[in-house]
């Protein structure tokens, strides 16, 4: 049996966005803390435990992504932005901490660039969405199913427990095979956003842009285009680890905690900026 | 049964002269190297098998069947209006079906001026299909598997548009804006060619046939499940209000007829053999791209793939499929076996087999001319007529 994806303390809830029944998962308590996972999440959202030591974890699930409802009208990085503004309401959240990982990435720059005033902070996972030099390569239609699992990451023990045991065992295929479906409404045409770098200037609040240096999936030369796009920009990289940066070094988990902490309400009060 | 028997030539006009080393690619779609194509070799191939089209008007066919694919040595027609276009002044009276260029492939009203300038050269000759196009088409074409139905439904729509309004009109779809819609020409048949749908056996390509009472073939599909899928269609389009007529459901089989059994089988399965295991060799990635099909159509074909492991077997083809390798005796009888359970009696013959050489082709052509053909004719005229009586 696959390792648990979202193990106590998630707890789940099922949120009524316009319509829309949406999972989302939280841990913690404090300030809240959004994440925008990526292209899946069936490798689990453990790695993420350690800031709900501090933080309200907002853990939402994709529309068309693993088990949320599917709206296939969505097909634009606009549609998820207005999505995630309807659930922000729905959750009475105001201002927030925003993390997105590779897609989720590409997600929360677009959401920053509409409403910079409510994220305090920003951090962006290896982000994908902007058009590298090295095209062909960061087009995950391009990569082979079957060497998916093994591209992710730079050490294969990472995500292993979260495989089936079969490789072919049709509910993982065909959860992933929906994942694809959905990526393909907003990147098949066109697997890039031409559009966001003209945007990007708008992001003036505290913004980290982390990488795993084994990064296969999304070559780490793709950072630099977004260090020339956002005008202050903290930038990290880790050793041993590749796309799934966070769930291969506690470094960056931690490196994440740090920089959100930073300007928290709770270090102004206690002066305890590090 | 109503209707007179008609028998087509399908050719899907591949080319044959692939490297020694083909098995070592997985694919002889999407990414199969075009340096392996030789123009030279293309020119005597193409004349070949235009030479082979018009014979089979000769021998008695009533019909000519060409269609659409991209990136692959499995067939040399990715436009096959050209086609069409080439056999329409060597022909008289043969239906020319192009069962088709996917709508998705080009814009909806370039496609049916394309249609109407072929339906009107050829004297109202023409027959179309709407294929959504394979999952492979997508990976060569800069169109979304993902929203594929959608635009396929509105590319119809724009074309039915274009043959039955009187233009100047205009369109205002999702996918498509059109201020003039205002095509020249306009078909010859009234009020257009004869449509058919063409698919692998999807829900949704079933609906959509059942729900604009076109045509329906299923191809590449098992006898099992082309029962099933002809079981459904005629279902779904009673519930339209369409009654499906035996000449609106062809029924596709591999044919091969020689003087004896061990003849034709020693003669065809070699190319029965290279269409299975090398022309139609590709990967499930490349069939299924993503959102293509329904997470639950992906499954059930997983599933199968899985099944079907184990490399060519003619006899358990032959058993599942619609083949029929024999004597002329031999394949009238499984004609009309598969015809009566098919309620149909329109058989769209797959007579030039994967790299069959030209000699086989025009030898199987004259025997099914001469010995097959008329035989399935005069039978049921006679079963009409005592049915009659």
């Amino acid at each position: 049996m696959p390792a648990q994806s979202f193990p106590a303390p998630y707890k789940r809830e099922t949120v009524n966005v316009n319509g829309l029944k949406t999972t989302v998962y939280s841990a913690g308590r404090g300030e809240p803390l959004v994440f925008f996972h990526g292209a899946g999440i069936w490798h689990g959202a453990s790695f993420a435990l350690p800031w709900a030591d501090k933080f309200r974890l907002i853990f939402p699930i994709h529309p068309g992504l693993d088990e949320a409802d599917d709206d296939p009208a969505m097909n634009s990085a606009h549609d998820y932005v207005i999505h995630y503004l309807d659930l922000f309401d729905a959750l009475g959240l105001e201002k927030i901490r925003l993390v997105g990982f590779s897609l989720g990435g590409w997600l929360a720059a677009n959401l920053a660039v509409h409403q910079g005033h409510r994220v305090e902070r920003l951090v962006l996972v290896g982000p994908a969405g902007l058009r590298g030099k090295e095209m062909p390569k960061g087009d995950l239609f391009l990569l082979p199913p079957e060497q998916l699992p093994s591209l992710l990451v730079s050490n294969f023990d990472t995500i292993k427990p979260y495989l089936p045991d079969n490789p072919k065992d049709l509910d993982f295929i065909g959860a992933r095979y929906r994942e694809g479906g959905t990526l393909a409404r907003l990147w098949w045409e066109k697997p890039y956003d031409t559009k966001l770098p003209r945007y990007l200037h708008r992001l003036t609040m505290p913004t980290l842009l982390i990488w795993g240096e084994d990064d296969k999936i999304l070559p780490m030369q793709n950072a630099e285009l977004w260090r020339q796009a956002i005008p202050k920009l903290q930038f990290q990289t880790f050793k041993r680890a590749g796309h799934m940066v966070l769930d291969e070094s506690r470094d960056a988990v931690n490196a994440v905690q740090k920089f959100l902490s930073q300007g928290s309400a709770l270090s102004r009060h206690t002066g305890n900026v590090r | 049964m109503s209707g007179a028997v008609r028998f087509d030539f399908m050719h899907f006009m591949p080319y044959i002269h692939l490297p020694e080393n083909q098995k070592d690619f997985p694919s002889l779609w999407v990414d199969f190297p075009n340096k392996f194509y030789d123009p030279k070799r293309g020119v005597e191939l193409y004349q070949r098998y235009l030479t082979e089209l018009i014979t089979a008007e000769k021998v008695g066919f009533d019909a000519v069947v060409v269609n659409e694919h991209h990136n692959t040595a499995y067939s040399m027609m990715a436009a096959p209006n050209l086609i069409a276009a080439a056999i329409i002044p060597q022909t008289k009276k043969a239906k020319i079906c192009v069962w088709g260029t996917p709508p998705n492939l080009e814009y909806p009203n370039r496609l049916a001026e394309e249609y109407a300038m072929l339906d009107v050269m050829s004297e109202g000759r023409l027959e179309v299909a709407f294929p959504l196009g394979t999952g492979m088409e997508y990976w060569a074409n800069p169109i979304s598997p993902a929203t594929a139905r959608a635009r396929h439904r509105e590319s119809i729509d724009i074309i039915l548009k274009c043959w039955t309004l009187d233009g100047p009109t205009t369109y205002y779809g999702d996918f498509y804006t059109y201020r003039y819609l205002n095509p020249w020409p306009r078909p010859y048949q009234k009020p257009y060619p004869p449509c058919y749908i063409v698919g692998t056996g999807s829900q949704e390509t079933i609906d959509l046939a059942a729900q604009l009472g076109f045509g329906y073939s299923s191809v590449f599909v098992t006898k099992e499940r082309a029962l099933e899928l002809n079981q459904t269609l005629r279902k779904r389009a009673a519930e339209n209000g369409h009654h499906m007529r035996p000449e609106q459901l062809p029924l596709q089989v591999i044919t091969y007829v020689a003087e004896t059994k061990e003849k034709a089988e020693q003669e065809a399965i070699e190319h029965i053999r290279f269409f299975f295991e090398d022309a139609l060799r590709t990967t499930p990635t490349f069939l299924g791209p993503p959102g293509y099909l329904s997470v639950a159509e992906l499954k059930k074909r997983a599933a199968l793939a899985d099944k079907l492991h184990g490399g060519f077997n003619f006899d358990a083809i032959n058993e599942a499929w619609f083949i029929a390798v024999g004597t002329a005796d031999q394949v009238v009888e499984q004609l009309e076996e598969w015809g009566g359970k098919m309620g149909t009696n329109h058989y769209n013959l797959l007579a030039a087999i994967g790299n069959m050489p030209h000699w086989k082709v025009v030898k199987n052509l004259h025997l099914i001319g001469q010995d097959v053909i008329p035989r399935v004719r005069a039978r049921a005229t006679a079963k009409h007529r005592v049915a009659a009586e």
